[in-house]
């Protein structure tokens, strides 16, 4: 063999991780998102370790069925997403849209309970700031409280945002079974965002 | 290790109903009143099997290259280490 | 291996190599908004050394106000009102000062420099690939750091300053600014770090995935140089470490603007909380300064001694190390704390460990050097007063990492002396002595040697003499952050130390002059480059300087690892790493190595 034999087919690059970049850049990104989480997790776990009774035992204060059925829901949401890559693996158009579109719609509900709940939370004086909290506990709750869920709320809507952008590039027809790295990358990040909640439910509203 | 996507799709829907009754289980065990402790450790053992069956399935960890797997597992040493240690300052 | 499919498509959504095809790009687009990472590398060198310059300015008037407390700064009447009234610096003015000096150092000079400038710059040339995994991604990530310099620079300016509560703003002092009588100030001064953080972030994804993924054939984990071993890892720690500070900034910044109680204790909140946060993240982030440092340095000793670096897989191994027991060890910045005592124990043994692999990368660097042919060339001299006062700044961090001594030194000027010997004696060293070497891959010229040595000299002599005496000041109990030395007894005796430390800075600063003449001088005036001036192994010198736009004509198949100088059968003392090796006996040549596994990838 000499030199005009090493071909374009030789010339690859180093196989990494075995994944192409857009989901190797999505899987990096979230253990930064990991860290990110654990940062404001892990200030909670802390301080209801330290401070005991500036917290409300669970159902007293925050609605557990209400947020139930909201995890329900989000839970579908998850189902809904990977159908929806499913489907472009097998190269189907209508299932991808079909599925998308469910997923946001999914997505959209957990949000506005969220929010509903918000307001019904503040009626009741659970807010996040120390001078006005006239809730069971004390201001540390509902500062924690709003910390986490707000910002899984964030991921949640930024999450509904990045579908949204997914969903006109598959109406246009970008994606196939050759090309699905969009899809499989924001379902990464949506999956992540329901394994989030997941943990949240349970320590927020369970614990 | 290659998954030419011609192979059976993981049981999506089967998952789903493990989470939904993983989730409702959940909301069972905090509501009927346990010893504290027996609940908080059936209620974080349960939230990390659902957890775990989320990143396998859905997130395709279960039928990723084990390097990925290294990978998605590096802050949990760190999560555990941040946790363990500042506790020991408070409380 | 069948037709590919969906989990087998790795190739590639790569960018285009220099031989493809390439369309003309706008000035804006190639200059502005661009996405070629070499750009980008010199974009953001130009953003931190004018930070650079702006941090010595204010550690300029700290050091006036030391030397000379009460005295009208010369020309300090040009500053407004609020902070320096008739030329006399405020108090509150120097707490900004303190402040501003530590955070545009480490987050807007340092940081960027090595991290920003070298990441962009060297990944891609010298792992083969054409481009970073995500061009636009990268630009992003430049034009994220922009803003967020101008929002804390801005902070000078509005009413009550800018942040008065130290770089590392402990609460509750940073959490109201009832205290500090700053309050948009810090404020700013959170929201531009969390911007930063997002910048860096999207950094290291885009390196972590580059250097996975896009290496070239041939280039196995163990044939990488030092360089972007070092910065990979930095990558890492920015990824998993940033993100921690992000959490807690919103936390303090919530406690500022709407009132929540996290770090105020009146409400039930935990200021120690913010401190074991903050250090969660501020230590990695001590490594993220000086890691990449410690890559430019193997590489520049390397060249200079026309050696192989000593004990590779222990320098890699060592990188690694450090960069794990980094996130064990943040506790030793809080001895003083009031922090349970065995918590206090367990740090210290942590923190001790790390001098293991510090030592193991101190040794290597003297073994490549033993019976060098060594080269006195500008980089090389730099690389090797990295060394020797990194040397000086490691020893004296055992001091304070014992922590019974650490109950006398702590929060005094042997801190500062510590700190600087090893980030400024270490990482800036390493950086003046990077721009200097990887120059003709920025600008296509190099860089007047004459002056560079005159810079390097002056530089070296008047950092010492600034900041060694400081570990006296320290052991005598001059505590940092202090605004006048003299109303202390005891610190009024010492004042003739401080008044020479502060014309010692003038010369300090003047000798950079050198070197920012000589740099901006250099781009347009220097000697012209040719591709390999430093007659060095790794790809990027096997491209033509400035490399064009994709960098290699194709994608480059490499044989061998990057510090094989002097080789025993050639009349040069290199080969670079992409030449194919020559067959004594026929014109055989070697077959093409194939594409192995990532890291047990043979050699």
């Amino acid at each position: 063999m000499n030199q005009t034999a090493i071909t374009a087919a030789v010339r690859r690059p180093m196989p990494g991780l075995g994944v192409y970049n857009v989901k190797l850049g999505m899987w990096v990104f979230l253990l930064s998102e990991v860290m990110f989480f654990t940062s404001l997790i892990g200030a909670y776990i802390i301080l209801r370790f330290a401070h005991p009774d500036e917290f409300a035992a669970p159902g007293v204060v925050l609605n557990v069925p209400l947020t139930a059925v909201n995890t329900f829901i989000l839970i579908c949401s998850s189902v809904t997403m990977v159908k929806a890559y499913a489907a472009i693996e097998r190269n189907e158009q209508a299932g991808l849209k079909l599925w998308l579109t469910a997923t946001i719609l999914l997505g959209s509900t957990f949000v506005g309970v969220q929010v509903y709940e918000y307001i019904h939370l503040i009626q009741e004086g659970f807010v996040a700031t120390a001078v006005a909290y006239a809730a069971e506990g004390g201001p540390l709750y509902g500062s924690t409280f709003y910390l986490m869920t707000g910002f899984h709320g964030l991921h949640v809507t930024l999450g509904v945002l990045a579908l949204l952008w997914i969903l006109t590039r598959a109406v246009k027809g970008v994606y196939s079974s050759q090309n699905l790295g969009g899809v499989e990358a924001v379902g990464l990040y949506w999956h992540f965002v329901d394994l989030v909640w997941i943990v949240l439910f349970t320590i927020v509203y369970l614990i | 290790m290659q998954n030419d996507g011609e192979t059976a799709h993981p049981p999506y829907m089967l998952i789903w109903g493990v989470l939904a009754v993983l989730m409702f289980a959940k909301v069972g065990v905090s509501l009927i009143g346990m010893a504290r402790w027996v609940s908080i450790t059936l209620l974080v053992l349960i939230s990390l099997l659902s957890a775990f069956l989320v990143a396998l399935y859905y997130m395709h960890l279960r039928f990723e290259p084990r390097k990925l797997w290294i990978l998605a597992a590096v802050p949990i040493p760190l999560i555990i280490i941040l946790l363990a240690l500042v506790s020991q300052d408070f409380g | 291996m069948s037709t590919p499919t969906a989990r087998e498509k790795t190739d590639w959504d790569i960018p285009h190599y220099a031989g493809d095809h390439h369309e003309e790009l706008s000035f804006i687009r190639k200059y502005v908004f661009s996405t070629d990472h070499k750009v980008i590398a010199v974009q953001f060198l130009v953003m931190s050394l004018v930070f650079l310059a702006l941090g010595g300015f204010l550690a300029l008037l700290m050091r006036w106000q030391l030397g000379f407390p009460g005295q009208p700064l010369p020309g300090g009447t040009l500053l407004p009102e609020t902070m320096a009234p008739g030329g006399i610096i405020l108090p509150e003015f120097y707490n900004s000062l303190v402040t501003m000096h530590g955070t545009f150092m480490i987050f807007f000079a340092i940081m960027p420099l090595l991290v920003g400038v070298f990441g962009n710059l060297l990944i891609p040339l010298q792992i083969g690939a054409p481009d970073m995994a995500f061009p636009k991604l990268n630009m992003a990530s430049f034009w994220m750091a922009v803003p967020a310099g101008l929002i804390m620079l801005a902070s000078f300016w509005v009413e009550g300053g800018a942040a008065g509560a130290g770089w590392t703003a402990y609460a509750p002092l940073s959490a109201s600014g009832d205290f500090t009588g700053v309050y948009l100030g810090q404020q700013l001064w959170l929201l531009s770090l969390f911007i930063l953080g997002f910048s860096s972030i999207a950094g290291a994804v885009n390196y972590i995935t580059t250097v996975i993924n896009m290496r070239a054939p041939g280039l196995t984990w163990f044939r990488l140089p030092l360089t972007v071993w070092a910065l990979f890892i930095t990558a890492v720690l920015v990824l998993l470490a940033m993100p921690i500070l992000a959490g807690a900034l919103i936390m303090l910044l919530t406690d500022q603007t709407i009132g929540t109680t996290f770090f105020l204790p009146e409400h039930g909140g935990e200021p120690l909380l913010w401190q074991h946060l903050f250090w969660f993240f501020g230590h990695p982030e001590v490594y993220i300064l000086i890691l990449p440092a410690f890559g430019i340095v193997s590489e520049l000793l390397s060249n200079g001694a026309r050696k192989a670096i000593f004990g590779y897989h222990a320098m890699v191994l060592a990188i690694a190390a450090i960069a794990f027991l980094g996130w064990i060890v943040w506790g030793h910045h809080m001895f003083m704390s009031g922090m349970n005592p065995m918590l206090g124990t367990t740090f210290m043994v942590t923190t001790l460990a790390i001098a293991v692999p510090s030592a193991i990368k101190v040794f290597n660097w003297l073994g490549t050097l033993w019976k060098g042919n060594i080269h006195f060339h500008v980089p090389f001299l730099h690389a090797a007063a990295f060394v020797a006062l990194f040397i000086i700044g490691g020893l004296s961090g055992i001091f304070m990492a014992s922590a019974p001594v650490d109950i006398h030194i702590h929060d005094t000027y042997f801190i500062v002396a510590h700190l600087h010997y090893v980030l400024f004696g270490g990482s800036l060293f390493a950086i003046f002595g990077g721009i200097i070497y990887w120059f003709p891959k920025m600008f296509g010229r190099m860089m007047n040697p004459f002056w560079g040595h005159v810079h390097f000299v002056g530089t070296f002599v008047f950092y010492n003499l600034v900041f060694f005496p400081m570990h006296g000041l320290g052991l005598e109990g001059m505590m940092r952050r202090l605004y006048d030395p003299t109303q202390y007894a005891w610190l009024a005796d010492l004042q003739p130390w401080n008044v020479f430390i502060t014309w010692a800075v003038f010369g300090l600063l003047a000798v950079q002059v050198v070197f920012f003449v000589n740099f901006v001088a250099s781009i347009w005036t220097g000697r012209k480059a040719e591709a390999n001036p430093w007659q060095a192994n790794s790809l990027e010198w096997s491209v033509p300087s400035p490399p064009p736009h994709g960098n290699f004509e194709a994608m480059p198949i490499v044989y061998r690892g990057a510090y094989e100088y002097s080789p025993p059968d050639r009349k040069e003392d290199f080969i670079l790493q992409n030449e194919p090796p020559r067959d004594p006996v026929g014109d055989r040549v070697e077959p093409e190595p194939q594409p192995t596994g990532g890291l047990e990838g043979s050699e």
